[in-house]
């Protein structure tokens, strides 16, 4: 029994070391800046059915953070500093989003075709 | 020789954890209904948090009206790791209600959203009893996949109890959600739970509301089910969490 227990262990392990190196490489970049609690740009255009990563730079010093239920992602980004933030696959739509910290300013939204 | 994606490898992953754990467990057999947890922290988020379990078991005196309360308070230290500390009490089914332990707890984020097939976490808790010599530890593995507005986590647990007054012994536990996210304010989901004595699933509704100022309160409520005989046959269980920056 304790050797079966352990054997489930080492499995589990491996998978999850092949699961680490199952990266795609070429992904598409897309990059997003904040500024003066602005998304710059406001809209970003996305291949359909395509994992995107997205790079947010938050120039301004106070954090911000990228919001988003339709495309289900949370991401806070300090004052200063880049965030990665990876969308997708998804099918032809728009996509709003919003910083929670400037609701009222910081709106854009991605069009995916 | 057809070569396969990484999505599907990953997704292969996932459920290749599940279903290989699931069938041999040997798991905790106190109260294992509890929540489900995803694998995310966000850096500079305060968290006021209240879980409550009622059991309901006709067939154990013991069991039966039982309500445990933790009441916690956490914050996202960095974009990887989060703390809580909670305080648990109880009123033991039937005994006067009182503070029955204290525990830490501590999440860190592996990967980042989105970016392999599955998300990847893992939850360090330590509990200790107030009266008496009693001690727990456990260490979690969360996943969480997404297919579309289709989102499934798991968490497995091991832990070991100790201390003088407790048989000191290893434990683990799985737990189950598959949600869907029909809109903020509300998406239903289901649960399994599975322990040495214990096998429960059931339905469970969620649901957010923002406030200004990033503030936002979110819910989760609903009944586990037990599947065996030694389960309690109904556990209800309700979550309410206020977060804020």
């Amino acid at each position: 029994m304790l050797e079966r227990t352990a054997c489930r262990r080492l499995v589990l392990l491996w998978m999850l070391a092949a699961s680490v190196k199952a990266v795609a490489a070429d992904r598409p970049i897309v990059e997003l800046e904040i500024r003066n609690h602005l998304f710059h740009p406001a809209e970003i255009l996305m291949p359909a059915h395509t994992k995107v990563k997205l790079i947010v730079y938050n120039r301004d010093p106070t954090p911000e953070e990228f919001e988003s239920y339709e495309l289900n992602r949370e991401k806070v980004i300090m004052g200063g500093q880049r965030a990665i933030i990876f969308i997708g696959p998804l099918a032809p739509g728009e996509y709003p989003f919003f910083g929670e910290f400037n609701p009222n300013t910081a709106q854009g939204k991605i069009i995916v075709k | 020789m057809r070569h396969r994606r990484p999505e599907y490898r990953g997704q292969t992953v996932f459920l290749s954890i599940t279903l290989l754990l699931a069938p041999g467990i040997s798991l905790a057999d106190g109260l294992v209904v509890d929540r489900v947890y995803d694998p995310y922290v966000q850096p500079l988020e305060t968290e006021l948090e209240w879980r409550a379990l009622v059991v309901q078991d006709d067939d154990n005196p013991a069991l039966d009206g039982l309500q445990v309360h933790r009441l916690g308070v956490g914050y996202g230290f960095t974009d990887r790791w989060f703390g809580e500390i909670y305080v648990i009490g109880s009123d033991g089914g039937g005994e006067e209600f009182g503070v029955e332990a204290v525990e830490l707890e501590a999440k860190w984020q592996l990967t980042e959203q989105g970016e392999y097939a599955a998300d990847w976490g893992l939850l360090f808790e330590l509990e200790k009893e107030t009266d008496g010599d009693q001690w727990e530890g456990a260490a979690t593995l969360l996943a969480l996949r997404e297919w579309g507005r289709w989102v499934g986590t798991a968490n497995l647990a091991v832990g070991y109890e100790w201390g003088d007054d407790i048989t000191s012994e290893w434990e683990s536990e799985l737990r189950l959600q598959g949600r869907y996210r029909l809109q903020e304010s509300f998406e239903p989901a289901l649960e399994f739970y599975a322990g040495e004595d214990y096998r429960g699933l059931g339905p469970i509704a969620r649901g957010s509301h923002r406030f200004s100022d990033a503030r936002r309160l979110t819910w989760e409520f609903g009944v586990i089910l037990g599947l065996t005989d030694e389960s309690p046959e109904q556990s209800w269980r309700l979550l309410v969490e206020y977060e804020f920056f």
